[in-house]
């Protein structure tokens, strides 16, 4: 790939895609875009169902088997675009290019094969080095990422390892084919705290090293705040709110923003003060209804929400590009703006 | 590991020992009176009774079930399994001349299911829900349902009375045992086929599956290479519990295509009253299904990481 810094090197744009299984549809991904540049880290923010997953995942063809995928719009990758590539070619882009990292370890890495040479065919398949260069360079992946006593995890199975190490294998292998990008799927969930913070740390030490573009896919806010560079906020299959992560964090406009931040518990707040939630659960995917998917549980609400879609306008900023879609939030802005 | 070996093996030799002493008592429970029998065979009908309790008494029968059981067990073991009444050769030499013939027909029918349903099975995942899948499917259903002595027949109706291309008689030429070996392996080559494939269809749902996906791996790379390990051990297990069933084909294959082995052997056996070839049958069908089984426990064994390791603690 040939890598210009101030362009794009994973665009996505008016992304839809449809779920089907059995008899019911669902739109997952409703009309998103976003993008990645190379040495930054995108996180994409949204609650379960939200499709985060689907929405990086899906262009790249990785999504479970037995769910019927319809995708339309536009997934760039340098000059090629992923939405419409046959399974073949599709599978041709994603060896080495990107780099995936899954929730859990212990599920993500076969169960049947030692470590090493899981990654090490890995190496040998991408780089065409000579057996033994590919088994040096996987030994050096694994010390890379901060495996202790390399040498002897190589010949382990994955049963035999924790969780941790297995994350830090599994983002060996994704680093196997040198890749400009990195998917990580909620990389941190299945691990405990300390662990979190390690593995987070070691995304960010690879990031430096080797300019790679991250995509960050999270539920997790404090994750968020720690290692990303801007954000993506998901409501529905629908992005809410994006901009830096500085001037969504600290200036939040949408009220589902809103409601996210406010949710996170606060150690330092008083034992009267109550956890504050966002009342109401999100809507059925499979029944699509005019209007902002979030009007039902919004306090800000009225009636043009249920009725016209809102799309996402820019507003100002102190910091970079951010844009809202919010009508009445942006309207409320301006008139204290003009006031 | 080799502690859990040494336990299994254990536990194999009590099975037989459990299985055969049950066999045994059966065949003595069966109605019917041995030692009369074989006095008419030998005196005509006019066999006195004197003689009757004299071969009762040769025999031993008039001992209690235990005792003769264990008798019978330990010449057994010693390699002495009594002579048949039939043809008055020893067991040990019919086994010798059969065993050879019914090994070759489990052995051809065992590679031949083997090779089957890894290819049905795999060919179907790979076509995961277009219309060879169906069809293959739709084959292994007929397969595992049709019954041995009908295939028999439908293969020597095609094959050697309209084609003639193979002999409808076994135990020949190469040529001359295809036709048995294919009839036994049908139903095992079927049932194995869902196993194969159904078992994928699982793994590939799996999140290391779609690693390989990531990986950059097409489809057919991922069932190969990453889902087609972990059936093994299903798979296995499938496969020596069918395999020990394939000997019950034995008993109608080898008597369609006239093949003198251990099925044709036990047959003839139950049609004569030959006690003690039954008994001596069902001994060596029962050694056999408890080692295949405890071979394959073992092959497991060292095929899965995992299970090693639960044997570790």
């Amino acid at each position: 790939m040939n890598i210009k810094l101030d362009e794009p090197i994973f665009e996505v744009e008016n992304l839809v895609i449809d779920l089907y299984a059995a008899n019911v549809s669902v739109r997952a991904v409703d009309g998103c875009s976003f993008s990645v540049y190379p040495g930054e880290t995108l996180a994409i923010v949204g609650e379960s169902g939200s499709g985060k997953t689907v929405m990086t995942l899906g262009p790249l063809g990785l999504l479970p088997e037995g769910v019927s995928v319809d995708m339309k719009g536009i997934a760039r990758s340098g000059d090629q675009n992923l939405i419409g590539q046959s399974e073949k070619s599709l599978a041709k882009l994603r060896g080495g290019n990107y780099g995936v990292v899954f929730q859990d370890p212990i599920s993500a890495l076969n169960p049947m094969k030692r470590i090493g040479p899981q990654l090490a065919s890995q190496v040998f398949r991408l780089t065409g080095a000579s057996k033994e260069k590919s088994k040096e360079i996987a030994l050096d992946l694994l010390r890379r990422t901060g495996i202790p006593d390399p040498v002897d995890r190589y010949t382990r199975y994955p049963h035999e390892m924790s969780g941790g190490m297995l994350q830090r294998a599994m983002i060996a292998l994704a680093l196997a084919g040198r890749p400009r990008i990195l998917i990580a799927d909620e990389p941190t969930t299945a691990l405990d705290a300390t662990v979190q913070a390690q593995i987070l740390e070691l995304l960010k030490e690879i990031q430096r090293d080797e300019n790679i573009a991250i995509v960050l896919i999270t539920h997790d806010i404090g994750v968020v705040a720690a290692v990303a560079d801007r954000i993506v906020i998901l409501y529905a299959g629908r992005v809410a709110e994006t901009g830096t992560v500085t001037e969504v964090l600290i200036n939040p406009v949408h009220p589902y923003t809103k409601g996210l931040l406010a949710s996170v518990p606060d150690l330092r707040a008083k034992q009267s003060e109550l956890l504050t939630g966002i009342p109401g659960t999100p809507p059925d995917q499979s029944q699509l209804k005019p209007g902002c998917r979030f009007s039902d549980r919004c306090s800000n609400a009225i009636e043009t929400c249920w009725q016209i879609r809102p799309t996402l306008k820019e507003i100002e900023s102190s910091d970079g590009v951010h844009l809202v879609a919010c009508p009445v939030e942006i309207a409320n802005i301006k008139g204290k703006g003009n006031a | 590991m080799s502690k859990l070996i040494l336990r299994r093996i254990i536990l194999a030799i009590g099975l037989i020992i459990v299985a055969s002493a049950l066999t045994f008592s059966i065949i003595a429970a069966a109605p019917g009176n041995v030692a009369a029998l074989i006095a008419e065979r030998k005196a005509g009908p006019s066999a006195s009774a004197e003689l009757v309790q004299q071969i009762a008494e040769e025999l031993g029968l008039n001992d209690p079930l235990p005792m003769r059981y264990g008798r019978w067990f330990s010449d057994a073991i010693r390699g002495d399994l009594g002579d048949s009444l039939r043809t008055g050769k020893s067991i040990d030499q019919e086994f010798s001349e059969r065993i050879p013939i019914t090994a070759i027909l489990l052995g051809g029918g065992g590679i031949i299911a083997f090779v089957m349903s890894l290819g049905i099975g795999l060919l179907g995942a790979v076509s995961n829900g277009r219309t060879v899948d169906h069809l293959l499917r739709a084959f292994a259903l007929i397969g595992a349902s049709t019954p041995n002595f009908f295939v028999a027949a439908l293969l020597v109706i095609v094959f050697s009375v309209s084609l003639g291309w193979l002999p409808a008689f076994g135990g020949g030429s190469f040529v001359s045992w295809i036709m048995p070996c294919v009839t036994i392996a049908l139903f095992p080559g079927s049932v194995l086929s869902r196993v194969v494939r159904v078992n994928l269809q699982e793994i590939m749902s799996r999140p290391f599956a779609t690693t390989g996906f990531a990986k950059g791996y097409s489809r057919s790379s991922v069932l190969i290479y990453e889902a087609l390990p972990n059936i093994a051990v299903p798979y296995l297990t499938t496969f020596g519990a069918q395999f020990t069933l394939m000997i019950i084909g034995s008993i109608v294959v080898e008597t369609v295509f006239a093949l003198n082995g251990i099925g044709a052997f036990f047959i003839e056996a139950i049609r004569f009253r030959d006690f003690i070839s039954m008994q001596a049958t069902l001994l060596l069908f029962i050694v056999f299904f408890v080692f295949v089984n405890l071979f394959v426990d073992i092959v497991c064994l060292f095929i899965d990481p995992r299970i090693r390791r639960e044997t570790h603690g």
